[in-house]
């Protein structure tokens, strides 16, 4: 997906061209929490703004902030050449990020995007910068048992608003991979 | 401060308006003068708050011998209405206290006094508007280059402010088709709003648009100007300052117009007290909190861009 695909669900988020995720993010959500409830800035207006007008707004800025949040964490992971299932250029838009496997570097490319640094991401999600770089440089060796592993990921998952599912699933996979090669490890 | 006869068109007009009466018209006009002042620009501040005119007692003026009225009924030429203030490139054309009504202006009059409001000799002439919706206040409002809207973060405030934009964008599109020609068009589609889905202002455009291809053109340029720049007054918590960003987003999807949000002024007791009571604080304000505030506001709508909101806008 090019930029200027990208442009008009940059104008329903209301943002310049080439925002970054985290700008996307936090317009989605502003967004999405003033046209759903009420507030003193909607309600003068609630003739104007009927249910139906506002799930068709709903509906637009859910659809842009998809598109924006797939393009833009496909566009690194490709530019990278970071290991992700072949992408074939037929394949709808949409689904090109189910097709990405949540490896170790891909979810550092993913938090440089939304422009977290690790010192913000280890504050805010109280962990050990030592145990981020494990996790990101896929340092296995470094990285604690699995229950406790899953529970980190899911936290660092929902925090960069993935799918806690499929990148426990997808980390695990490499993880448990790893896990059978290396004996002492067991 | 004696005022030439030269005509020129450097001058940028703004205007203040808003609806609501009490968020802070007035306060917010005489300190975008006192910066721009301050800044070296020549500057001269009208008072058409026709019926509830202040803006002099913000400069410490007893109700000055020179005033609007003047204008209406003997004739005087604007120019000649001027007053100085304490600030060197500041002066004033303080307003009518009681005995005229904004809707006893006459058409012709209200023409003279546009003429002669672009003629004034300054970089910056800056319009206090009153309160309401009233067409004479919106057409002062529509002959701004920048066209300024002050509001409090309460509910009825941003009611009246909704309904005085609408007001404002839909005698500007009336206007503009009069102009070329198509007023009846405007009836038209109007009156068969039932049938054609045509539900407020931004749908009887989007039908124009579609219906006439040319009428379209013409609004599209005519209209991208039609920029309103939002100032918050009085608020008081964070929570207060997102109120702005929030009705930005309100006004794109309802009107369909471009707002920047270019800043706030906290509630500040000292300021309102010096209003309250009527006594001048315009050359010592600058020392309390609003200063910066004041800057920003003034710095963001010669850019023409929003404020940066702290915290981001989650």
């Amino acid at each position: 997906m090019t930029r200027v695909d990208l442009g008009r669900y940059y104008v329903v988020l209301e943002l310049p061209d080439g925002a970054s995720l985290r700008e996307v993010q936090n317009a989605y959500i502003r967004l999405k929490k003033l046209f759903t409830g009420p507030s003193i800035t909607l309600t003068p207006l609630e003739e104007e703004f009927p249910k139906k007008k506002r799930q068709r707004i709903l509906h637009e800025i859910e659809e842009a902030y998809l598109k924006l949040r797939a393009g833009l964490i496909e566009s690194p992971a490709k530019a990278e050449g970071i290991p992700s299932q072949e992408t074939d250029s037929r394949v709808p838009e949409e689904n090109r990020l189910d097709e990405i496997t949540f490896s170790g570097p891909v979810l550092r490319k993913i938090r440089e995007r939304l422009g977290l640094t690790e010192s913000v991401v280890c504050q805010e999600l109280k962990m050990r910068t030592e145990f981020l770089r494990a996790l990101e440089k896929e340092r296995f060796e470094m990285l604690p048992q699995e229950p406790f592993l899953k529970g980190h990921l899911g936290i660092f998952a929902r925090y960069l608003d993935l799918n806690p599912d499929r990148v426990v699933a997808d980390y695990l996979r490499r993880y448990r991979a790893w896990k059978d090669k290396c004996p002492a490890a067991r | 401060m004696p005022q030439t006869a030269k005509p020129e068109k450097e001058g940028e007009i703004w205007a203040v308006g808003g609806g609501k009466g009490g968020t802070g018209k007035t306060f917010i006009t005489s300190s975008l003068g006192t910066y721009l002042a301050q800044k070296g620009r020549r500057v001269i501040l009208v008072d058409m708050d026709i019926g509830g005119a202040n803006l002099h007692s913000f400069f410490g003026l007893d109700r000055p011998a020179r005033s609007l009225t003047s204008f209406f009924e003997t004739g005087a030429t604007l120019s000649d209405l001027v007053v100085q203030t304490e600030i060197e490139t500041m002066s004033l054309i303080t307003g009518d206290i009681h005995s005229l009504s904004t809707e006893s202006i006459r058409f012709s009059q209200k023409l003279k006094l546009f003429r002669q409001i672009m003629k004034l000799h300054a970089q910056n002439v800056i319009i206090d508007l009153g309160a309401g919706s009233h067409a004479n206040t919106l057409d002062t409002f529509l002959i701004a280059d920048k066209m300024i809207v002050v509001l409090a973060p309460e509910i009825i405030a941003i009611e009246n402010m909704y309904h005085f934009i609408k007001n404002a964008l839909f005698r500007r599109v009336k206007n503009i088709l009069k102009d070329y020609g198509f007023k009846e068009i405007v009836q038209h589609v109007w009156d068969r709003r039932e049938e054609s889905g045509v539900k407020n202002i931004k749908d009887l455009i989007d039908h124009l648009k579609d219906g006439f291809p040319y009428i379209g053109t013409i609004l599209d340029d005519e209209l991208r100007n039609f920029q309103i720049y939002l100032i918050l007054n009085m608020v008081r918590s964070n929570q207060d300052i997102q109120i702005g960003a929030s009705i930005k987003s309100v006004l794109m999807k309802y009107l369909g117009v471009p707002i920047q949000y270019v800043g706030y002024v906290g509630y500040h007791d000292a300021v309102w007290r010096s209003v309250r009571e009527r006594k001048p604080f315009m050359m010592n304000y600058l020392t309390t909190g609003c200063a910066k505030e004041i800057e920003t506001l003034v710095e963001n709508i010669v850019q023409a861009r929003d404020i940066a909101v702290p915290g981001g806008l989650t």
